[in-house]
């Protein structure tokens, strides 16, 4: 009998690498052989990690690989948090990959669901991002991961900065398990600023010919913010921050929570909650939440990622961000995540369709856009452990073993920007589940997480709900004249207001007609750099100066 | 940069709108199909020189965009504008266009002299006009082409549609109309007309496409000759969804818009839809100011 090898895993690397080596120079390798070098890195079948989110992209890595030869590189796996570029699905077309496991696909969220229903793509499945980052570590452990970064040494460290984000949770899984780590890097240099990922684990550098595409996505210009988001803002911050205590918050990227941001300064301060609310928060370096810093509100923030145009007022602000040595922002995304779901007092969030029992999804007619990170904040952690007053407000008090739960609240009009209900007796997800058969309808966040919705109306607190039916009414009352709303009577809501499952503006002392633009603490882009001190500088596209 | 060709359908089309377009191309479709292009009013109201019109006069902006050395990266045509779209991604020459497109409107017309033809509703979701139509249960009216995600067409007998656009009032349509097309288009009883189309393309010889084409039928990017092919015989008795091609256009990455002539109506609905891209409408613009927009454009891009 022959002696087991327990190496084959690194002796089929080692045995990659030495065919590459010829056009290595130590670990760097030509921008112009970075075609060969995938050739010959990646075999077919192979489990790949690309990079890219929601923001940061390894662009030259993903256009590199859609150029492959498919007769050398095919039916690849494909791990990618985010489905963002077309290139990312032209290689299914041309048959280098054939398997797909991702978080979230909005910017290609139809030609994914053509690619599903053509059988040319076969999907493991949607997860959220922490879902994924831990099946790397599992069952989904990749042979090869292509990331990207700002700049790279001598020695191959890798300085990631700002845009850190999901970089070190990915390499991590392909470095210790014999995966190759191949990196796209902006710059090459004599020293990194900081090392945010050691060069040990690290196999192979690429000089990118174009720095990898990074979108400003959180940013929200003050200007689009309505008066009835301005309202529903008013109705929150009094109805739900003031009255449940919330001290750990994270905010969705709709112009509803911008309201808040610049609310809290403004109105907050009106109504005295300065230092008693919202200090710490895990969110992305919203520029809107510029004024609550400057005013004293906001303490620390801990970001999945970093935001273009925002990198100096951070830099300067090392008290509140997270920020390494050199003067940069060091972001995490599966410690934000991690944090996101456990550590949060609160969510507040936006979706395009609630049903009548309280389910919301992003997911519509013919679009599978998946859900990022929004399910990881938007759920009740059932395995939290420590209490908070927010979290312990929310305790049934009819049971001895009873515990406190996290507050998911999703702000909706009830009407969305098409003009069509969002609040539905169906969702579409239910016909796009068929459409692409997916096991499970593809729901962001469920009835049964969803403590609180606010609309234009009013706010429902579910939790406080003990039937299905109670909760269908609750979610009535507030829907307006959505066909949903129009099953409410005045006699019920009555009573949903007397027993406290429901408040309208004025159960709460939210005068409607006070609801003005002029009462957010900056409504220009122009406004937001004043109050940053000059420190921030919108995107070209956000400015109307230039 | 990456561009989007836009080719419209029946619709734009006004007397004198080939003054510009050269004779060669007139004696083409008169050698080729026996028809004079008479580009009056008169004209107009006949399906047949219609068709030949506007794939002429879009024949000709193709030439003119070629002239300027510019290529599109995705080309998109609306029903009858697959056909200058398929001369611009290379596929079918200038002769064949006008033998098929000459085909495909005598036998468009044939197929339903009176009572049939197609309605507009806007304001409301597919699944709320197709809702409406099950709930009429009137024979021979189908849901078609899908225009942006609130405005949705009906074909068939008028007598059905009328039934459907009454009760798409009632139930807050903005609009429900009688649109000017004397056929039961993007419906399968345009079969016979398909089967016609088919038939030709036996003799037809194809080139495989030098650009990214989508397809009317189902919205898809497609890459292949037999795609293309499918495409141009069966977009009549399909919906064309326009709104679907739209949105892969722009996840194609898709940052400018031509829209060749006649007319400038799916210019509004794509800046409606995606208003960061950059248009360009022939209608309204020479093809100088198209070149240097376009040539700008570039620099700044790329």
């Amino acid at each position: 009998m022959t002696k087991r090898s327990w190496t084959t895993h690194r002796d089929a690397k080692n045995a990659k690498l030495e065919k590459v080596a010829p056009m290595m120079d130590g670990k760097f390798v030509k921008t112009e052989n970075a075609k060969e070098l995938l050739e010959d890195l990646i075999a077919p079948g192979d489990k790949v990690v690309l990079e890219g989110d929601n923001q940061k992209q390894a662009s030259f890595l993903s256009k590199v690989l859609a150029s492959v030869d498919p007769e050398k590189v095919h039916d690849l796996h494909m791990i990618m948090s985010s489905v963002s570029r077309p290139e990312h699905l032209d290689i299914f077309e041309t048959g280098i990959a054939s398997k797909l496991d991702f978080s979230f696909a909005g910017p290609q969220s139809t030609r994914i669901s053509q690619m599903i229903a053509d059988g040319t793509m076969n999907v493991g499945d949607i997860h959220t991002y922490l879902e994924l980052y831990a099946r790397l570590y599992v069952d989904l452990i990749p042979n090869v991961v292509l990331v990207a970064a700002d700049k790279v040494d001598r020695d191959g460290n890798l300085y990631t900065g700002a845009n850190t984000e999901e970089t070190p949770v990915i390499v991590e899984s392909a470095a210790f398990k014999d995966g190759i780590v191949i990196v796209q890097s902006n710059q090459i240099v004599d020293k990194v600023p900081r090392v945010d990922i050691p060069g040990d684990w690290v196999d192979v550098v690429v000089q990118a010919d174009q720095p990898y595409q990074l979108e400003p996505l959180f940013t929200r210009d003050p200007q689009n913010i309505t008066e009835l988001q301005v309202l529903m803002g008013m109705m929150a911050i009094r109805g739900i921050y003031e009255k449940h205590n919330v001290q750990t918050v994270n905010h969705g990227v709709g112009f509803n929570t911008a309201a808040i941001e610049l609310l809290l300064p403004t109105y907050g301060e009106q109504l005295g909650l300065k230092g008693k609310i919202v200090p710490n928060w895990e969110v992305n370096p919203t520029p809107t939440l510029i004024p609550a810093i400057e005013s004293g509100w906001v303490k620390t923030i801990h970001s999945f990622g970093g935001e273009v145009g925002m990198e100096n007022y951070i830099a300067h602000r090392p008290d509140i961000f997270f920020v390494g040595k050199d003067g940069t922002m060091r972001s995490n995304r599966a410690f934000g995540q991690m944090a996101g779901q456990y550590a949060l007092d609160m969510f507040v969030g936006s979706t395009l369709q609630i049903d009548k029992y309280g389910n919301s999804s992003t997911v519509t007619n013919g679009r599978l856009s998946g859900f990022g990170g929004a399910p990881n904040m938007g759920s009740n952690p059932t395995g939290r452990r420590h209490s908070t007053p927010a979290w312990q407000s929310l305790r049934p008090d009819n049971d001895p073993l009873g515990k406190g739960q996290k507050l998911v609240v999703q702000m909706v009009e009830t009407f969305g920007s098409n003009k069509k209900p969002v609040f539905v007796d169906h969702l579409d997800a239910e016909e796009v589940r068929k459409e692409a058969k997916l096991a499970n309808v593809p729901i962001m966040i469920y009835s049964e997480d969803t403590t609180h919705i606010v609309t234009e109306e009013g706010i429902a607190y579910l939790y406080k709900t003990d039937s299905m039916a109670e909760r269908q009414a609750a979610i009535e009352a507030i829907a307006g004249v959505t066909p949903v709303g129009l099953r409410s009577n005045p006699k019920q809501l009555a009573d949903l207001r007397a027993r406290g499952i429901v408040a309208l503006p004025e159960d709460i002392g939210v005068h409607r007609n006070e609801a003005k633009r002029s009462l957010l603490a900056a409504q220009t882009m122009d406004d937001l750099v004043s109050w940053s001190d000059g420190l921030y500088n919108p995107p070209a596209k956000f400015r109307s100066w230039s | 940069m990456r561009t989007l060709w836009i080719f419209p359908g029946q619709g734009g089309q006004r007397p004198g709108m080939l003054d510009n377009v050269p004779q060669d191309l007139k004696t083409k479709v008169k050698d080729l199909t026996g028809v004079q292009l008479t580009d009056d009013e008169e004209a107009y109201k006949d399906s047949i020189q219609i068709q030949l019109g506007i794939l002429i006069l879009q024949l000709y902006n193709i030439r003119q965009l070629q002239g300027i050395d510019e290529k599109p990266d995705v080309v998109a045509g609306h029903s009858l504008g697959v056909f200058g779209a398929a001369v611009a991604a290379g596929v079918l020459t200038e002769e064949d266009a006008i033998k098929i497109v000459f085909l495909r409107s005598t036998k468009m017309k044939e197929a339903y002299p009176v009572g049939f033809g197609m309605g507009a509703i806007v304001g409301l979701t597919r699944k709320e006009v197709i809702a409406l139509v099950e709930q009429v249960n009137a024979p021979d009216v189908y849901v078609s082409n899908q225009n942006s995600e609130l405005q949705t067409a009906l074909s068939g007998s008028l007598d059905g549609i009328r039934k459907v656009l009454a009760l798409a009032k009632d139930n807050g349509a903005q609009k429900a109309l009688i649109l000017e097309v004397p056929n039961p288009s993007h419906s399968p009883l345009m079969q016979s007309a398909a089967d016609a189309l088919q038939e030709a393309f036996k003799t037809v010889e194809l080139k495989r496409p030098n650009c990214t084409y989508l397809t009317n039928y189902n919205g898809h990017a497609v890459h292949t000759v037999d795609e293309v092919k499918k495409d141009m015989i069966n977009n009549l008795i399909y919906p064309v969804y326009w709104d679907t091609m739209m949105s892969v256009a722009s996840e194609l990455g898709i940052d400018t818009t031509v829209e060749v002539m006649p007319g400038h109506a799916f210019t509004k609905l794509i800046h409606t839809k995606l208003p960061d891209l950059r248009n360009i409408t022939m209608s309204e613009m020479g093809i100088d100011d198209t070149e240097f927009l376009l040539k700008k454009w570039r620099k700044i891009n790329d």
